[in-house]
């Protein structure tokens, strides 16, 4: 039997922090005097009132959790919170449509980025602050939010964080669970902080830094401008975005380490060194391309352009300063590639992560040493040690399961309409939590004409993306419900 | 506090969790990976593989920043070797599990201090020792002695015909004109009480009686426990345990001690010159009864199987045997043992961890016993000139719901406490507790 009131219990308790949240950007509304305010109260107000009903009456629920609670609390907060979330949206009529409402909330909160939204400056900014901060609350994950700041989920705590933040080998910080929520957290917010002041002093408005900022560590993607990040054409701030969608797509744990002085420790990490001279030599190629084939005038700009593609894809951020489907057929497919590839694991990027990739292309090419030398151990090394047999089924599980869904999921879009280069786009950028796809839902244009069904089967594909895979797909699995 | 654990053996898996349940940032390193994700998932901690003599693992680790480091490998050179590395590296407090009790003599300390250990346990020593403290006690299930036994507690199971049972605390005091003696707590069905004024004991209750040197007869006889002399001993298991309690005893008692293993048991018998070793399955009805367990006035069973030592234990009980003795090492079988009424249960890890608890106590700590088939401790405090608990009458202070404040030693005489009692600075207190309320007691005595 489950412990169903620890997880209501859970869910009350995060209601009143989404709650508040929602005051704050509440007070964004009062600060421009614009209509929304009275929404964002109302909003606020459904969350924390039955939270805290909710959280009252079940307070002496036991706190003893499973692996299985764990699951399903994390599973079930971010439904919950998108949920929750869409109130603002919704009932200020910024987005008429409860899927479409439904849809940009958890695009947000799973730090997708894809939008329904045909006229985002026309938002109040009360809203669009609403919007960039969902995703940076999901990028970071809501449940390492409350670990931080609600301490008693201490024991629990243990099994909730294993689901939210899955990775290949769980990286601690401190010897407990709530202290390494805070020391991530409070790294999260110095970049973020850094960030704004970089993009304010780049010449941005104290607004749209903030929300840059937001969106960027949380390699979400949420622009406040229609045309994303290239409305912004200096080359300031679209250095300072590159650089800080790079820091939002290495392992926090990495960041943490170079902040105590190990440099070493970065430097020599087999992921990160991956992740970097991926970035770099895609770059260059992707740049090359682009300045000789005569598409783009200057070697600064055609660096510039594909270095910011290509870090924005990588980190599965989404914004774009260029329409990737312009350009040369080669480098379109380039494109796709990187879509597959996703940040580092600790980090807030999604996708399939570098260490898997780095993981499953070293098996393979054992694979072919082994055919070899049929008697000979040769285990998969990784930062100089040998990779346990059961990680390495464990990688290999989840590229087959992720690429088996992508296949599905192509299906299943193409039986409601959409053309080839579309579902793939769609489902590889859902599941991947990147935002621009292909075809019609590229980076020039959004998702808004996709079929209501679609948009609902796409958010589901987002939130299977963030968590990892396994933590919904176990929910579907008789497994899980079996004594 | 941040307590680093060198090897996730049997007592440092306990340590850890006893400690992370205490809520103390708590690190486990040990080589073997598959011994620390069976810890890892459940408890709240942080674990590393590496190797705990190794320079660069213990830095890499950051082992300056412990507070405590406890060396608990299966080797006590590799135990030793470690808390030196340790030491240097920066621990601030360092305690090494041994296994030879030369290292523990007085004139030895300050040689091992040097070198940078600051402690040095012996769990298969203290087994021993308990077991010969429980087997001089009868009618009790622990005895713990404080400031050289002026105070005493017993853990002692109440049946129907005790005097005290179905009566309440207030009924009891009342009994005599002056305290007597304190019952700190009660165990019934597993569950912990600290018991209040209108709380009755009942049959089948394991009650801690806390009791000054003079009333010890009266507290056995009120709990309906007749007295009688322990002179033959059968010891089952020719462990480390079972050798030393032949050792101590075998001056005094008979002892038989049966072994298994042939070539052992011919060890054994060159190092124990007064006792009968007897090479033989202890399991075994016919050979227990030619070797006249009948005549036995107590049992012990210390084989390396739990199960072994509790099934022993009942057999003997069967044929008869008043004093039982079993070291049961798993710790879900505890409660099982308590409740099918084997006297006392040794267990190796719960009392290396009581010597180690008391480094993590934030108070002037002079004794510390975790009791077996409680989660609670019984602390030993010095009261510090100032701090809250002297500040008036005990039952004028709020004392938190989980702790018995049961008696006091002030310069050498020993006091039970009393609601009227006021405590003086450099009173040491021995007091129950449950691990609740430790960070309560500990900011009362600062």
């Amino acid at each position: 039997m489950l412990n169903y009131r620890f997880i209501l219990l859970v869910l009350g308790l995060l209601l009143v922090v989404e709650g508040v949240f929602m005051l704050l950007s509440g007070f964004v509304a009062l600060l421009y005097g614009e209509y929304d305010l009275p929404y964002h109260l109302t909003s606020a107000g459904i969350c924390i009132v039955p939270g805290m009903i909710i959280a009252a009456i079940l307070k002496d629920a036991p706190k003893n959790i499973g692996k299985r609670e764990g699951y399903l609390v994390v599973s079930m907060v971010w439904i919950v919170f998108s949920l929750f979330g869409l109130l603002p949206f919704w009932l200020s009529n910024a987005i008429p449509s409860f899927t479409d409402a439904f849809f940009e909330t958890m695009s947000g909160f799973t730090t997708t980025g894809s939008s329904i939204l045909n006229d985002i400056e026309a938002l109040p900014h009360g809203i669009l602050f609403w919007r960039s901060l969902i995703q940076w609350l999901g990028g970071m994950g809501i449940i390492v939010l409350s670990l931080a700041i609600l301490p008693f989920l201490g024991v629990g705590g243990m099994q909730m964080f294993v689901a939210e933040v899955p990775g290949i080998v769980p990286d601690k910080l401190h010897p407990r669970i709530t202290e390494t929520a805070k020391r991530l957290y409070s790294i999260y917010v110095a970049y973020t902080l850094m960030e704004t002041v970089l993009l304010w002093v780049g010449g941005m408005s104290f607004f749209d830094a903030i929300c840059h900022s937001f969106t960027t560590m949380a390699t979400g993607g949420y622009s406040t401008k229609q045309a994303s990040v290239a409305y912004f054409s200096s080359p300031f701030l679209q250095y300072v975005i590159i650089l800080f969608m790079f820091i939002a797509g290495t392992n926090f744990t990495l960041s943490y380490s170079a902040l105590h002085g190990k440099m070493k420790k970065v430097i020599q990490d087999e992921e990160f060194r991956n992740y970097f001279w991926i970035t770099i030599g895609v770059s260059i190629i992707i740049g090359s391309v682009l300045y000789f084939s005569g598409d783009v005038a200057t070697v600064e700009k055609a660096w510039r352009d594909s270095l910011f593609q290509v870090v924005s894809l990588i980190t599965t951020t989404g914004y774009a300063t260029a329409d990737y489907l312009v350009w040369l057929p080669f480098l379109s497919v380039i494109v796709l590639l990187l879509m597959f590839l996703g940040g580092s694991a600790g980090s807030t990027g999604g996708g399939i992560k570098v260490v898997r990739i780095v993981l499953l292309m070293k098996n393979s090419y054992y694979e072919l040493k082994r055919l070899i030398h049929p008697n000979a151990i040769i285990p998969v090394r990784y930062n100089s040690r040998a990779v346990a047999p059961n990680i390495v089924n464990n990688v290999l599980a989840f590229i087959v399961i992720y690429m088996l869904i992508i296949g599905v999921s192509m299906v299943i879009m193409s039986m409601m309409g959409l053309e080839l280069d579309t579902s793939l786009g769609a489902v590889a950028t859902s599941i991947g939590n990147i935002g621009p796809g292909f075809g019609e839902v590229g980076p020039a244009a959004n998702f808004y004409y996709i079929p209501t069904l679609g948009k609902w089967f796409l958010a589901f594909l987002m939130l299977v993306g963030r968590l990892e895979l396994f933590t919904v797909i176990l929910l579907f699995s008789s497994y899980f419900w079996k004594g | 506090m941040r307590i680093f654990i060198a090897g996730a053996g049997e007592v440092g898996t306990h340590l850890a969790k006893m400690l992370c349940n205490a809520k103390h940032d708590v690190i486990l390193m040990d080589e073997d990976e598959e011994k620390l994700k069976q810890i890892d998932s459940h408890f709240d901690l942080m674990t590393i593989v590496g190797t705990i003599s190794s320079i660069e693992d213990l830095k890499e680790a950051n082992v300056k920043s412990c507070d405590l480091f406890i060396a608990v490998p299966p080797y006590q050179d590799m135990s030793i070797l470690s808390c030196i590395l340790a030491k240097k590296l920066g621990a601030t407090t360092t305690v090494a599990r041994v296994n030879n009790h030369e290292y523990l003599l007085p004139e030895n300390k300050e040689f091992f201090r040097q070198l940078g250990i600051d402690e040095l346990i012996y769990p298969e020593q203290l087994g021993a020792s308990e077991t010969v403290a429980s087997l001089k006690q009868v009618g009790t299930r622990q005895m713990v002695e404080f400031s050289g036994s002026k105070l005493v507690l017993f853990a002692i199971k109440v049946r129907d015909n005790a005097l005290i049972v179905d009566k309440t605390m207030a009924e009891i005091s009342a009994m005599y004109e002056t305290q007597q003696y304190n019952i700190v707590a009660i165990n019934r069905h597993g569950e912990t009480i600290i018991p209040r004024g209108s709380e009755v004991v009942l049959h089948n209750d394991l009650i801690y009686v806390l009791t000054t040197k003079s009333a010890v007869d009266q507290v056995l006889l009120d709990a309906g426990k007749t007295q009688f002399e322990i002179k033959n001993v059968m010891i089952l298991g020719g462990s480390r345990i079972g050798k030393k309690v032949a050792q101590q005893l075998e001056g005094n008692y008979n002892i038989k001690l049966i072994e298994i293993d042939k070539e052992k048991s011919a060890k054994l018998a060159d190092e124990l010159e007064r006792t009968l070793v007897i090479n033989g399955d202890g399991r075994n009805l016919e050979l227990l009864r030619d070797e006249g367990i009948h005549k036995m006035d107590a049992f012990v069973a210390v084989t390396a199987n739990s199960e072994v030592n509790i099934l022993a234990c009942q057999l003997a009980k069967k044929m008869g045997i008043k004093k039982t003795v079993a070291e049961v090492e798993n710790m879900d079988y505890i409660d099982l043992a308590e409740n099918i009424g084997i006297g006392t249960l040794i267990n190796k890890k719960l009392i290396a961890a009581s010597h180690i608890y008391r480094y993590t106590v934030r108070a002037h700590v002079s004794n510390v016993k975790c009791l077996i088939s409680t989660d609670a401790e019984v602390l030993e405090l010095i009261a510090q000139p100032g701090s809250k608990i002297t500040k008036d009458q005990l039952k004028e202070l709020k004392l938190p719901k989980d702790v018995y404040i049961g008696g006091i030693i002030r310069s050498d005489s020993a006091i039970l406490a009393t609601g009227l009692t006021r405590i003086q600075p450099q009173d040491k207190v021995v007091l129950f507790v449950l691990p609740s309320g430790i960070s309560k007691i500990e900011k009362m005595f600062n």
